[in-house]
């Protein structure tokens, strides 16, 4: 093992990681820039490389190899570097220093799962990357931002979930958690359809993948240039890739679900390409463009899933088609930028208005935010400056206080119940002794 | 008397004579008791650290004390004991610099010092108790000690609260005092022993000794917080942070917890138990309570009272990994003892700091505080991200095995109950985290305190930051020698002898 290697698979992550402490970049340079260095090194490096971790987390490991690892890096390096460019910076370090620390928060996640070996490292890196992602979205966000990433972050916590579900099954059938492990244990599981199913969930609902794709359009329209750029590259990219490495393909032949893959994948490139074919203004191109490459990425997954010869001859393409998405997308962003910029009229918000297939999806998606992450706080608000239209909210909390109040007093039955207990015991025992 | 002999007395020594010079030390003599509580703290924490190392190597440490004619009072440090152990002695010194700095000139702090010292020496005396009477011993004693800590502020409210907290934990007592003698009068010893002692009794006994688990565990299960016998914990809150933080993740809930794993691996037997149908229902209950816990803490705006609720959740997750049954879950179970204590202290303290340096008391308070309190808030972040599980903090390690010991015994339900409960925690501690992070401050806040250009005082700061630090690195390293992970896996493997 190259020694040299060992510490760049190593620094790629961490450093990045450690840049997010303000105090430790305060005098650098162009902080969000140097963080990439050591992928950009690493890239260089003609040999394949690989460092076991068994000390981190849960026995962990990196590794960069040619087609599935490299091309994503590459691709991240390329379009980190851009959007770490497009932040609003002074002297090369970014005015506002909270951004700076999302970004590097989310880099270092991003790089993290492009070399991760095993489940837990790779989930792991992807969460720090999806919560700085949000944390990168809302950061000086307008209002329509927030409320996007508001659904952003209730499908990434409901992703979480399916993940760490998956996980749990993978661990407990192949009893490890590495990628060459599991994909041929879950292949031969009886529970095999379940696990492809919470990995597909999983990573659908962070990719963006039809249906669930609701966040990825209001956010392109709303969020900085410097984050959109990141669409593709982070949350999109780095879910594509975790569906090759998670799900059992090239192992197993699943042509059931490989057909529900498919059928969204077709449901996706169709909207996508309906949905860019009626608007004039190019706002939301790349949130389209990250649904239409999707579906074609999904359609792609299905002929292998449901049919494992076919991803022995065409998988190996995989990182380089996921690298292609993150590019393409950057580029997308990039050209909606210099349009605008270029003098060519920008259509209104009225004309990016949400197309009639999409308005269901986004009302269910409104209405399960109103449910989760909306009305609860409402109802704490509403509770506190007791208003009367939610009269039902504050008899749950009577309710519930009457309850607790109720045991309290149960507390003084109980002693007295307890002091007959000991009279009868004590009487009992001095019975029982003669 | 041996070096084995007195090492485990000497380390409750190092906590009750400190405490009981303290009481009688005059107010003013401030250095005197700072130097007394931080020398006592440090002393137990290095002699616990030689009786780790020691049992880590098999010896064996037991002090034995005539107590009643057949019954002796036996202090034994076996590894489920250096857990606990290691647990509070470690967050005691913890608590103690915290307490010194968030006490700094009010009355009484003699008495409130005093008092924190025999409560941790009551929580020791808990976890190194070698049978069931001298584990009741501790156990009431600890009862004793955190009144006075409960009601320390004298307002009515704190009173009330004490009151609550006296009914209820000598009614729990009283029920444990009860299942020890009847279960004395049948077995004839109440001797913790590896893998129980109850098995080996007639099959016509198995009635009453379902009816004595039962007892015990409603005894326990007061301290433990689990529903519905929870209801003081709530109100405990009035409390001053450090006790706050004391009662939730040293002493108080941890002492309930650990006693029902005391019942199940060493009175009882997991198989033993298992086979008398007492887990599965036991399994349930905390199920319950993890869920209603969650579900409570969504509703309150009052930021201590929300965590109160988040422990009386997460204190059940210790009794649902020891009623699953199964060696990982009962890793889970045992691990998820000092887990939460880092993560809920992490939380108290970083709520102390918000009420001592802003006035910060309710949620709503707190938009903006982000940027007021940075390194406060990272803390929090980190003990709130813990309590959801998110990796790689200690609470994803602890969720992990608990997910897996389900899966491992076919109790599927259990990650359904996991999955519910990690969103609720969302639920309840995101929109927090949103408020302090992302937020523009309403206005002034509440009553704001002048630390120059520190965001608070070091003593408050550096606790929060250290327990927060290893909420991280317990999570990151937890496959290190001597991590709780590697103990605790270190402990099932003595109880399933594999």
């Amino acid at each position: 093992m190259n020694g040299v290697s060992t510490w760049l698979l190593i620094l790629t992550p961490l450093l990045p990681l450690v840049l997010a402490v303000p105090a430790l970049r305060a005098r650098l340079p162009w902080p969000c820039h140097v963080a990439l260095l050591p992928a950009l090194a690493l890239l260089a490096m003609p040999a394949d490389a690989a460092v076991d971790l068994p000390w981190l987390l849960l026995g962990s490991g990196l590794a960069l190899d040619a087609g599935l690892g490299r091309w994503p890096l590459a691709m991240a390096v390329l379009v980190w570097g851009a959007a770490a460019s497009l932040l609003p910076a002074a002297g090369g370090r970014p005015v506002d220093a909270r951004l700076a620390s999302w970004f590097l928060l989310t880099l270092s996640g991003g790089l993290g799962a492009i070399l991760a070996t095993e489940l837990v490292g790779f989930f792991s890196f992807s969460v720090l990357m999806g919560y700085g992602f949000y944390a990168l979205l809302v950061s000086g966000g307008d209002v329509p931002a927030r409320r996007a990433a508001r659904v952003y972050l209730v499908l990434l916590i409901v992703a979480d979930l399916a993940l760490f579900e998956a996980l749990l099954m993978a661990a407990s059938t192949a009893g490890e958690t590495a990628f060459e492990a599991v994909r041929p244990a879950m292949a031969a599981s009886p529970s095999a359809a379940l696990y492809v199913a919470m990995v597909l969930v999983g990573f659908a609902a962070r990719a963006g993948l039809w249906p669930l794709h609701v966040w990825l359009v209001p956010l392109s329209r709303s969020v900085r240039p410097g984050v959109v750029l990141l669409l593709g590259a982070v949350p999109v990219a780095t879910a594509l890739l975790g569906l090759v490495r998670w799900l059992p393909l090239g192992d197993a032949s699943l042509p059931g679900a490989g057909l529900v893959v498919q059928g969204m994948g077709v449901a996706a490139v169709l909207s996508a390409l309906v949905a860019m074919a009626r608007r004039r203004g190019c706002a939301s191109w790349p949130a389209w463009g990250c649904v239409l490459a999707t579906g074609l990425f999904a359609i792609a997954l299905g002929a292998g899933l449901a049919d494992a010869a076919v991803w022995g001859r065409f998988g190996g393409w995989a990182g380089l088609f996921i690298a292609a998405v993150g590019l393409a997308v950057a580029l997308l962003v990039a050209a909606c930028a210099w349009r605008r910029t270029g003098g060519v009229p920008v259509a209104g918000r009225a004309d990016d208005a949400p197309a009639w297939f999409e308005r269901w999806a986004a009302a269910a998606v409104r209405r399960a935010a109103r449910l989760g992450m909306e009305t609860l706080p409402r109802w704490r608000a509403a509770g506190l400056a007791g208003a009367a239209c939610l009269w039902r909210v504050r008899a749950w909390r009577r309710a519930l206080d009457g309850g607790e109040r109720l045991l309290q007093r149960w507390a003084c039955a109980v002693i007295l119940v307890v002091l007959v207990g000991i009279v009868v015991a004590l009487a009992g025992a001095s019975f029982g002794g003669r | 008397m041996s070096g084995e002999a007195a090492l485990p007395l000497l380390v409750l020594a190092s906590s009750l004579l400190p405490g009981l010079v303290i009481f009688f030390l005059p107010e003013q003599r401030v250095a005197l008791r700072t130097t007394l509580n931080l020398a006592g703290a440090v002393l137990k924490l290095a002699l616990v650290g030689v009786m780790i190392w020691g049992v880590f190597h098999g010896v064996h440490y037991e002090a034995r004390l005539p107590l009643l004619p057949g019954l002796d009072l036996v202090l034994r440090a076996d590894p489920l004991a250096m857990l606990f152990v290691v647990l509070s002695s470690f967050l005691w010194l913890v608590t103690t610099v915290y307490a010194i700095g968030y006490l700094e000139g009010s009355p009484h702090r003699s008495r409130f010092f005093g008092f924190f010292s025999l409560c941790v020496t009551a929580t020791v005396g808990v976890a190194l108790a070698g049978n069931l009477i001298t584990f009741l011993l501790f156990y009431e004693l600890l009862t004793l000690a955190t009144y006075p800590l409960i009601v320390h502020r004298g307002t009515d409210e704190a009173r009330r609260a004490g009151r609550t907290y006296l009914i209820y934990t000598i009614a729990g007592g009283a029920l444990l005092l009860i299942g020890t003698v009847w279960l004395y009068t049948l077995s004839g010893t109440l001797a913790f022993t590896s893998r129980g002692f109850l098995s080996g009794l007639d099959a016509s006994l198995h009635g009453a000794l379902a009816v004595i688990f039962v007892l015990l565990i409603a005894g326990l299960g007061v301290k433990a917080a689990l529903i519905p016998l929870h209801g003081w914990l709530p109100q405990a809150m009035v409390a001053p942070a450090p006790v706050s933080a004391l009662l939730h993740a040293v002493a108080v809930v941890k002492a309930g917890a650990f006693g029902i794993v005391r019942v199940l691996h060493d009175v009882y037997g997991i198989q033993f138990a298992a086979g008398l149908g007492l887990t599965l229902p036991l399994a349930m209950l905390a199920a319950a309570t993890v869920v209603y816990g969650s579900l409570r803490a969504l509703f309150q705006d009052d930021l201590k009272r929300r965590l109160a609720f988040s422990t009386v959740s997460q204190v059940a997750y210790i009794v649902l990994g020891i009623a699953i049954a199964g060696p990982l879950a009962v890793v889970g179970g045992l691990v998820h003892l000092v887990h939460q204590g880092l993560m809920k202290i992490t939380l108290f303290f970083c709520a102390g700091n918000l009420a001592e340096t802003l006035g910060i008391h309710k949620i709503s308070e707190m938009d903006g505080v982000g940027r007021r309190m940075p390194w406060t808030m990272t803390a929090f972040s980190i003990g709130a991200l813990g309590m959801i599980g998110v990796p790689p903090t200690v609470g994803f390690i602890s969720k992990w095995y608990l997910g897996l010991g389900a899966l491992e015994t076919g109790q599927g339900w259990v990650i359904a109950v996991l999955a519910g409960s990690s969103l609720l925690n969302a639920a309840y501690f995101l929109p927090i985290l949103y408020a302090a992070w992302f937020k523009a401050p309403a206005g002034d806040w509440p009553a704001e305190r002048d630390f120059g250009r520190r965001e608070t005082a070091w003593a408050l700061l550096a606790p929060s930051l250290l327990t927060a630090f290893l909420t991280l690195a317990f999570g990151l390293l937890a496959l290190a020698p001597f991590s709780p992970l590697q103990w605790a896996s270190f402990i099932a493997d003595l109880e399933y002898a594999r």
